[in-house]
């Protein structure tokens, strides 16, 4: 079993006095991709916020790479090699396409690697070297999605946030956002945690899944036994049972096993 | 009000001194007992429920109204006196409105948890051959409509919520709302329908079935008579003081007797208003929305009141948590006097009005249980130090025992009169003696007819007159009378001593973390015991430790929750004799549900299909 290269343990955030997330305990393994899988408001976003630094937690603790890192400053997160793609894909719009792909790699210093980084990232999306001169504004979702990780890649990161990617864009994008996130784990051996309402696309991609409701995890296990899980496959996937009249309205109770 | 002279001790017959009070006024059946209080009050609120998040009210007239609907439609539609109906349905005021029906058309009414699967379901229909169903909603329904083609009785299905069935249709099935708009028309057509099917039933027809919960064995349908709830009623209501115009809150099933009989049939008795609780999930806020005067619930209620306050003052600041204490240590110190019938003196009386004042009465408002003049507790042990705990926060929390076949109380706790660890005294209209294996018998009108198509079973119960209850217990020198366990939960170790389980078990719910557990130990060396946690509380310990976990599997393997627990249990193991040591234990790792085979739907552990289901475990423990 490869040893946990995010650690999250207990940790307690709040937006002022709401209770964001209650005692959330999670492991990223090195090369491993791992989904968290929420409703809207389960805590999802929170979560990554946390560990991105953007957030300070009230109490618990994020580990990366055996160092605590929680409550340090994002900027210094950033240098140790966790990039977030935050949701909603937060491109800079009144900037080119390259320019944001700079600013992506802001802290580095490494020119010379740099430029091959930018040839790397061209490979995996075409369409951001085609557009690299255009304003960032002007791409349309599914471009700035993949400008969004792109910006992120620059920075070489080692663990890679990824919040929402499906959010907004049509079913044949999501697909080939998520063969790309699946290429980066496989060819370049990129541990990912993915932050999902589709648990669909989510579950198919990673290795690992926790199901987070209501800012508490209920369930986690390897994605093959939750993609068949009941509870899973009927509140997440959407799969129900006919049931005896054809159609079957009424929602099972949740036993989480 | 009368009392007899304290019951004597094993063996002998209470006899004569027995208090029976009898009501000219309503009549001898449920029917004309609830009719006499239409007429009587028929302005008066009698039940209150929220929709879309206000309160409305229904006065008795309304219930009248919607009850002879019920009744004439079920009359239109072949259903004879004698015929059984079943409803399967949350409890609501549909649920009232459905039973009373069916008993001014003269048949018997029995319901069904809305937890039971569809299996469960077809037994019961088909062990009393049921003729209608009332059914909640659409996930009910499918529940009989799965049963059906093994029910050849059911020939009408009545829906009372349609929300989602537009596409629905099926000769069987009808809306409450077609149905009673039915009863309606025929109110309208011929008026005297209704006071003919008024003065059929007779006392001693069968009037209701409820079901036992068949922790042992498939459930059975105990038979009970007009006259066993109108005896009662007139009789027990009268050992408690309740009157038109108190408020209470339904929210435990209607199938089970204490709420059907203690709660809605004593409350029409009386006039006291019947407010209806949103969901099961409500409880809390409606309590505090209605104030409830009087107040009945199940040990687990009370647990969750209790654990909820301890939560609240452990997060309150210094000074509350400072202040909570001191005014439970005065209030602690008057209740064990009062207890042991000592006098209070003045000063400790004066802190104590003081204490309850500034703290015991907030807390008491807050929880919404302020203005209860008494609150009952029954249908399953509890803890003592429980009882202790609401004497102190100047409440009157009254242990009753009881029976479904003896339709509800068969002890009572005067108000003033509590003893810790005893469930109050024999009720006056009824005989109550200890047999010479030590098991607790009853005599009188208040003990059922027996079950429903089962002559083997009623025999083994009642046995020479008198009812076999299955309980053992005791009285002692003053008139209390004790409830030491269920004769067939008695363990005897593999030394020959005899264990109650329960007593160890109560102590152990006592702690917020234990929601229930099980002691397991029949023929064995020694004592172990299955822990069914408690997920919020001990989430939160958890959390405050900075415990990790994940899911609910994972939160009981983390050692610091096992080392909770043993803990739990080493602060009781203090409390007891050598022998009834809990030598090892182990958590049910599995967040169970009413809907689980384990739990009963009061959810409470059911002990030998627990030991039964984790022998794995338990034999682990024993290696």
């Amino acid at each position: 079993m490869a040893a946990a290269l995010l650690k999250v343990s207990n940790i307690e955030t709040y937006y002022g006095p709401i209770t964001a997330i209650r005692g959330v305990s999670l492991e990223v393994g090195e090369n491993q991709i791992v989904a968290v899988l929420g409703a809207n408001g389960a805590g999802k976003t929170t979560i990554l916020r946390t560990i991105s630094g953007i957030m300070d937690p009230q109490k618990g603790s994020v580990t990366f790479d055996g160092q605590a890192i929680q409550k340090r400053e994002p900027a210094d997160i950033v240098a140790r090699g966790i990039s977030h793609v935050p949701e909603g894909r937060e491109i800079f719009p009144l900037l080119t396409v390259k320019e944001n792909l700079m600013m992506g790699c802001y802290l580095r210093r490494d020119r010379a690697t740099v430029a091959r980084d930018l040839e790397l990232v061209y490979e995996y999306f075409p369409v951001i070297g085609q557009r690299a001169s255009q304003q960032a504004g002007q791409l349309s979702g599914g471009e700035q999605q993949m400008l969004a990780i792109s910006r992120a890649l620059m920075q070489k990161p080692r663990l890679l946030l990824l919040d929402e990617p499906s959010l907004g864009l049509s079913p044949r994008l999501v697909k080939d956002i998520f063969d790309i996130v699946r290429r980066l784990n496989e060819e370049r051996r990129m541990t990912i945690l993915i932050v999902e309402q589709n648990a669909n696309m989510a579950l198919q991609v990673a290795h690992y899944g926790y199901v987070l409701e209501v800012g508490r995890i209920v369930m986690e296990d390897v994605s093959a036994s939750l993609r068949g899980n009941k509870d899973v496959r009927e509140f997440y996937l959407g799969i129900q049972e006919e049931g005896v009249r054809g159609t079957r309205r009424w929602k099972r109770k949740k036993v989480w096993r | 009000m009368n009392r007899t002279s304290p019951a004597e001790t094993d063996g002998h017959d209470p006899g004569p001194g027995l208090v029976i009070r009898t009501d000219s006024d309503i009549g001898g059946t449920l029917c004309s007992l609830f009719w006499t209080r239409v007429q009587q009050w028929s302005s008066e609120i009698i039940i209150r429920d929220k929709h879309l998040g206000v309160w409305r009210a229904l006065t008795w007239h309304d219930l009248g109204q919607r009850v002879m609907e019920v009744a004439l439609a079920l009359d239109a539609c072949d259903f004879k006196a004698g015929d059984i109906a079943c409803i399967l349905s949350n409890t609501n005021k549909e649920w009232l409105f459905v039973d009373l029906g069916i008993l001014c058309s003269g048949g018997v009414s029995t319901g069904i948890y809305p937890t039971d699967a569809p299996a469960q379901v077809e037994y019961l229909i088909n062990n009393c051959q049921a003729s209608v169903i009332f059914v909640e909603d659409e996930e009910q329904l499918d529940k009989v409509l799965l049963a059906r083609s093994n029910c050849p009785s059911i020939r009408k299905i009545v829906i009372f919520d349609t929300e989602g069935l537009q596409a629905f249709s099926d000769p069987m099935a009808v809306s409450l709302a077609d149905f009673s708009d039915q009863g309606r028309q025929l109110a309208q057509s011929d008026s005297s329908r209704w006071d003919e099917m008024l003065q059929r039933p007779t006392p001693d027809d069968l009037a209701i079935l409820i079901y036992t919960s068949g922790t042992t064995g498939p459930p059975k349908g105990a038979m009970i008579s007009h006259h066993n709830v109108v005896f009662q009623c007139v009789n027990g209501c009268s050992l408690l003081d309740q009157k038109q115009g108190d408020e209470r809150l339904a929210f435990l099933p209607l199938c089970h007797v204490a709420e059907r009989v203690i709660g809605a049939y004593y409350s029409l008795y009386t006039g006291t208003v019947i407010n209806f609780c949103e969901g099961p999930d409500t409880v809390v806020e409606n309590v505090r929305e209605v104030q409830p005067t009087v107040f009945g619930g199940v040990p687990r209620v009370w647990e969750k009141f209790y654990s909820g306050i301890q939560i609240a003052i452990a997060e309150g600041t210094a000074f509350q948590k400072w202040a909570c204490a001191t005014a439970l240590n005065v209030a602690f110190r008057v209740v064990d006097l009062n207890l042991a019938h000592k006098p209070v003196p003045w000063i400790l009386r004066a802190q104590y009005q003081l204490a309850s004042m500034l703290v015991l009465r907030n807390i008491r408002k807050s929880v919404g249980l302020d203005r209860c003049r008494w609150m009952l507790t029954g249908a399953a042990p509890v803890s003592p130090q429980l009882v202790r705990w609401y004497l102190a926060l100047g409440l009157q929390l009254l242990e009753i025992y009881g029976q479904t076949e003896n339709v509800g109380m068969a002890t009572v706790t005067y108000p003033g009169d509590v003893k810790l660890g005893t469930v109050g005294r024999p009720v006056p209209y009824g005989e109550l003696k200890i047999s010479h294996d030590g098991e607790i018998l009853l005599r009188g009108d208040h003990v059922f007819m027996g079950y429903y198509n089962m002559p083997e079973k009623t025999a083994e119960a009642i046995n020479d007159g008198w009812l076999h209850t299955g309980d053992v217990g005791r009285i002692d020198e003053q008139g209390y009378v004790s409830i030491t366990d269920r004769m067939k939960d008695i363990i005897i170790t593999a030394g020959g001593k005899n264990v109650t389980p329960s007593e160890i078990e109560n102590e152990l719910k006592f702690s917020p973390y234990v929601s229930d557990a099980v002691i397991i130990g029949d023929g064995r060396k020694y004592l172990t015991s299955l822990v069914m946690i408690d997920h919020d509380n001990v989430a939160k310990f958890a959390q405050d430790q900075d415990v990790p976990f994940t899911n609910f599997a994972s939160l009981c393997h983390a050692s610091e929750v096992v080392e909770l627990i043993r803990g739990e249990i080493d602060r009781v193991n203090e409390t007891f004799a050598r022998v009834e040591q809990i030598k090892d234990f182990r958590l049910i790792d599995v967040l169970l549900t009413p809907e689980d085979d384990e739990l009963t739907p009061t959810m409470k552990l059911k002990r030998s299909f627990v030991s039964k289901k984790y022998k794995d475990v338990v034999e682990e423990m024993y290696n």
